[in-house]
């Protein structure tokens, strides 16, 4: 694991001690392994960890769009909610597929609430911690609303929640799971963020989470959602392969909707039958209907990752069997 | 590197292609035709969107005539496509088609489902 700092003010070598605890020549950033001082909108790690995978995380995040929006984005965030944050992003646009893939009104009603649900909570947060900056009388009624829009999001997209979270591992908790820890971060106001960056692929979604996601006046982050031909034409533009890249894409989109498609009619079509034949009632239909759109949720979501997993690889062999 | 689970997505992968070739054919020959005819054109079930009715037909033709009926008769009958007014009004041909693509839709769908359960619950795991 890497230890990033950001800041977004330069700091002396005095002022770093005394803001972060450690000395100055703890610290390194890529294009210079011993500072003098701290830069603003630059990535250090902590330590003298030289380590290919530290290097190469710091040379992901340093470009100087990206150190600055990210800067921003975790001090506004807090440095855990960002790398969530990035996590989620990830997953809630293979969300968004998913639900171009499933095309069903139910489907689609309950991702669109919980990406709904999820942003809810962060503007509530938002709106906390601007409550504090401004201290406000209106503190303990904006922490009041932070927990509600938590508790809501929690009781309605348990699955949901458990899926995205599922690869986050910080070990307080991340703001998704607790919001005793995102309420903290809210609270603490400082110009030092840290970042725990634990492989390359998290680096790599945090880089990709500072292209959506625009810091706006108020300090709520925009989130804009790729597509799967926006993943096409940047390998196109990128000179990757981008045929092998529309293969990946295409398949998980077809296999994805199947998926949902027949669930959601073999869903339907048994639960016709059980209110026919036993005494389930409305209540028992509305259940048996989020039970089938959950599942259709699910699996729609998991099939088009196990997809994109693997077609690459398939991509290559028929490509190699064909002999092209 | 092929592994058992790119194999089996693999296979996935070639049914899901021709199910929407499937799906595509049999909208432009069988549903456009029960669009277009007064008689069956309110007859294809809830539309949830914009072509699901094509699925609603499949499901019609495809399932045995007598479960068809019970879904016509129950309280939920709206959502599905009226079976006994569609066989009247298609011929053999389409019925075969809503056969093939219903029931390998069902199964491509359902051992997606399959695959992604034994995923989880770790069988391709080396």
């Amino acid at each position: 694991m890497s230890e990033i700092l950001l800041c977004n003010q330069s700091l002396s070598p005095q002022n770093f001690q005394l803001q972060c605890g450690i000395e100055i020549d703890q610290i390194s950033a890529f294009s210079c392994l011993k500072p003098t001082i701290m830069a603003a909108n630059t990535p250090y790690v902590i330590g003298n960890d030289q380590s290919g995978a530290s290097r190469s995380i710091l040379a992901q995040l340093s470009p100087a769009p990206v150190a600055k929006e990210l800067t921003n984005l975790s001090l506004s965030y807090g440095g855990d909610n960002i790398v969530a944050l990035a996590e989620i992003t990830e997953k809630l646009k293979e969300y968004n597929i998913g639900l171009m893939g499933a095309s069903t009104s139910v489907y689609a009603n309950r991702l669109g609430g919980f990406a709904g649900s999820v942003k809810d909570y962060q503007a509530a947060l938002m709106e906390y911690r601007q409550a504090i900056v401004s201290k406000s009388p209106m503190k303990a009624a904006m922490k009041q609303k932070a927990q509600v829009a938590f508790e809501k999001m929690q009781s309605q997209f348990r699955n949901e929640l458990k899926m995205v979270t599922a690869q986050v591992k910080a070990r307080r908790g991340i703001p998704l799971t607790n919001v005793e820890r995102a309420t903290n971060i809210a609270e603490s106001s400082r110009n030092v963020a840290k970042l725990n960056v634990t492989s390359q692929v998290q680096a790599n979604n945090l880089v990709k989470f500072t292209k959506y996601a625009k810091v706006l006046g108020n300090g709520l982050a925009v989130i804009d959602f790729g597509s799967r031909a926006g993943n096409i034409h940047n390998s196109y533009q990128g000179g990757d392969n981008w045929e092998r890249e529309l293969f990946v894409e295409s398949s998980s989109f077809a296999l994805s909707a199947i998926t949902a498609t027949t669930v959601v009619n073999a869903g339907g079509a048994a639960l016709s039958f059980l209110v026919m034949t036993t005494p389930i009632g409305w209540v028992g239909l509305v259940v048996g209907g989020l039970a089938v759109a959950g599942v259709a949720a699910y699996s729609s979501v998991a099939i088009n990752q196990v997809v994109k997993e693997d077609a690459g690889g398939i991509y290559d062999s028929i490509i190699k069997v064909v002999g092209l | 590197m092929i592994t058992d689970r790119a194999v089996c997505v693999g296979i996935l992968i070639a049914f899901a292609l021709l199910v929407s070739i499937l799906y595509v054919v049999f909208g432009q020959l069988t549903v456009k035709k029960l669009r277009k005819n007064p008689k069956t054109k309110d007859a294809l079930g809830l539309e949830y969107v914009s072509g699901w009715d094509i699925i609603n037909v499949a499901q019609a033709l495809a399932l045995p005539k007598d479960w068809s009926k019970k879904l016509e008769q129950g309280s939920l009958s709206f959502m599905h496509a009226k079976a006994s007014l569609l066989l009247e009004n298609t011929n053999k041909f389409d019925r075969i088609l809503g056969f093939l693509f219903y029931w390998l839709l069902i199964f491509t769908g359902f051992c997606s489902v399959l695959l992604v359960f034994l995923n989880a619950i770790g069988v391709f795991v080396k």
